[in-house]
């Protein structure tokens, strides 16, 4: 089965696989691309966005943007918005690492101001912020603590005096989603997540000491607060492993419930329920309290790499939240529940739930490009509505990780960045090799789509100074 | 004697694994997904666990199994070499596990899926599965 030759060219950006291409498909898929990207893509992606548009209650089209990859089950880069009423829920569709997210803090200080304490200040973030891998972050919360995590997220612990009320302001949902019950959280979620407060994880998780490169749109830079030749410091992790066995228990809850709702699918992973049935809400519950947990992760995260700055920089140096956004979530809006699963929300200017001071110009949608490679900072826009106001995620990989790991050694990539001038603090080279840059797209042509086919407008592009992994 | 290999996948881990028996694919799956750890060893500090997983069939099964050692392994930062089957059906798993404390892990495993799992019996009576693990 050769999908791509059955896709229909929209425009030079977006694509179409008409709903006759195979039996079961609800809606057709639109795949975000140009001719470039598509080559890229593998036809088991392609295949795994048909899938996804099999799904019952689905509404218009089952999405795929530019960065696309296999997943397992949905695609990595699809959108997917059923109708509240009478369609579906999956677990799937929002991944194991639920609300895995992006976040971006501006400092106040130049390129050359921080030069000569960039090893210093990667060394003190990388100190103070473990992966969770090893010795961890030795405190143990209690289950109660944990809780009130899953009802309160971030707000809950500005209260306990951690970080500030503009961390939460500048917040996605103000880093708490409503509608939580801790006891659809299960005891092995809670177990997992009680010493991973505070913890970046592996893999692809990463903190960013990053410079504005270039300004895009004035307007909207000038709003977020971003200067050309600013520091900046982006963050890249998510619910940790008590989001992962949400996701877990979950699937294994609605595979025992597929048969009760007579849904067949294409794929077990793919395993989903009405969302308006028991299972289909608990979830729902259950993955809105994973979300307040990475918010709360994060949050924690920020209030570390703080004390590192000051303690490098001295007190007064500053770090502010620009916009903390995920990439992988289920969400009600308008009547539909929309999947994203490595794919940003992009809200268009004048969106009730935007910051005030971003009202006016759009949703910050925090993109970050592999290791060693550009991220970028764009905004929301009007004509996003085609996709339910959903953007990108990131560069998409173009190779496996075994490829990767043949192809160059994690040494030679910290050396090859090294000449760049970009520092990697990593604990071991193992896994570096996996995220070499050589192993993923290029992020600016996937932004370039973006931009094009008018789903999110380019504002400010940053480049790294120096990578840290957790320890 | 090699009784799992690691496939190419863009983003995640996928394994192909097998053995004589089903159980003895249950036990090389659970060694594959350790491997896959790249764990460093606490010296003299040594693990015993028990637990169990019901499913509604096999393949599912495999799933449930991986994750609830998965679990033990993350939350009591442990290793299990030894796994002994105490109770074994397609439907049905209870093991005794027995291994090591865990300094770091150098990889770590989100989840096992069950992505296009089915675990199905070769020509040659061997039993095999490939499962994908989100890491």
């Amino acid at each position: 089965m050769n999908s791509k030759k059955d896709l229909v060219k929209i425009s030079d950006w977006l694509w179409e696989l008409p709903k006759s291409f195979r039996k079961d498909m609800r809606v057709p898929s639109h795949i975000y691309a140009t001719e470039k990207l598509l080559e890229k893509i593998e036809p088991e992606a392609i295949t795994q966005v048909v899938n996804v548009a099999t799904l019952p209650g689905i509404v218009d089209y089952s999405f795929a943007m530019p960065d696309i990859h296999t997943g397992y089950g949905f695609v990595i880069g699809g959108v997917a918005a059923m109708s509240a009423e009478s369609g579906v829920i999956s677990p799937g569709g929002v991944g194991y690492d639920i609300a895995c997210s992006v976040r971006l803090l501006r400092s106040y200080l130049s390129a050359k101001e921080i030069s000569p304490y960039i090893d210093a200040l990667a060394t003190e973030i990388q100190k103070e912020v473990p992966s969770g891998l090893g010795r961890g972050r030795q405190v143990k919360l209690s289950r109660t603590e944990i809780d009130k995590i899953l009802e309160g997220g971030a707000s809950y612990l500005v209260e306990q005096g951690y970080g500030t009320k503009e961390d939460i302001e500048y917040c996605e949902e103000r880093g708490r989603m409503e509608g939580v019950d801790p006891t659809l959280v299960s005891d092995h979620a809670k177990q997992r997540g009680r010493d991973q407060v505070g913890t970046l994880g592996s893999g692809n998780h990463f903190m960013e000491i990053q410079v504005v490169d270039e300004i895009f749109d004035k307007e909207a830079a000038e709003a977020f607060g971003l200067l050309d030749g600013q520091i900046v410091l982006m963050i890249h992790c998510g619910s940790r492993g008590l989001g992962h066995q949400i996701a877990t228990d979950y699937i294994k809850i609605m595979i025992r419930a597929m048969e009760k709702y007579d849904i067949k699918l294409p794929d077990r992973e793919l395993t989903c329920a009405p969302f308006n049935s028991p299972e289909g809400q608990n979830y729902f519950a259950a993955m809105k309290a994973g979300a307040n947990f990475s918010w709360a992760n994060r949050h924690m995260i920020t209030h570390y790499i703080r004390q590192a700055w000051q303690k490098i920089l001295g007190e007064d140096a500053r770090l502010e939240l620009v916009y903390d956004v995920s990439h992988n979530t289920a969400k009600l809006e308008q009547g539909r529940v929309v999947h994203r699963k490595g794919a940003t929300r992009a809200f268009p200017p004048g969106h009730p739930e935007l910051p005030e001071k971003y009202r006016e110009v759009g949703q910050p949608v925090l993109i970050p490009g592999s290791m060693g490679t550009a991220s970028w900072v764009l905004v929301g826009q009007k004509e996003g509505e085609q996709a339910f106001f959903s953007s990108c995620h990131g560069a998409g990989r173009a190779m496996s990780r075994k490829e990767a790991t043949r192809r160059v050694s994690g040494q030679k990539v910290i050396n090859e960045l090294k000449s760049k001038g970009i520092l990697v603090k990593c604990f071991s080279s193992r896994g570096i090799a996996e995220e070499a840059p050589l192993a993923y797209k290029n992020v600016d042509e996937v932004v370039e789509v973006v931009k094009e086919a008018g789903l999110s407008k380019k504002v400010a592009r940053l480049l790294p100074l120096a990578v840290i992994k957790g320890e | 004697m090699r009784n799992y290999e690691i496939l190419e996948h863009k983003a995640d881990l996928k394994i192909r694994v097998w053995g004589e028996t089903k159980e003895e694919l249950f036990l090389n799956a659970v060694l594959a997904m350790q491997s896959s750890l790249f764990a460093e060893k606490r010296k003299a500090k040594s693990a015993k666990r028990k637990m169990s997983a019901s499913s509604p069939d096999v393949s599912a099964l495999l799933v449930d199994f991986l994750s609830e050692v998965l679990y033990l392994i993350q939350t009591k930062k442990e290793i299990y070499s030894k796994v002994n089957f105490t109770k074994f059906s397609d439907t049905e798993v209870a093991v005794e596990l027995a291994g090591q404390k865990v300094a770091r892990f150098n990889q770590e495993i989100k989840a096992v899926t069950h992505h296009g799992l089915k675990v199905r019996q070769r020509k040659d009576g061997f039993w095999e599965t490939t499962i994908i693990f989100d890491v």
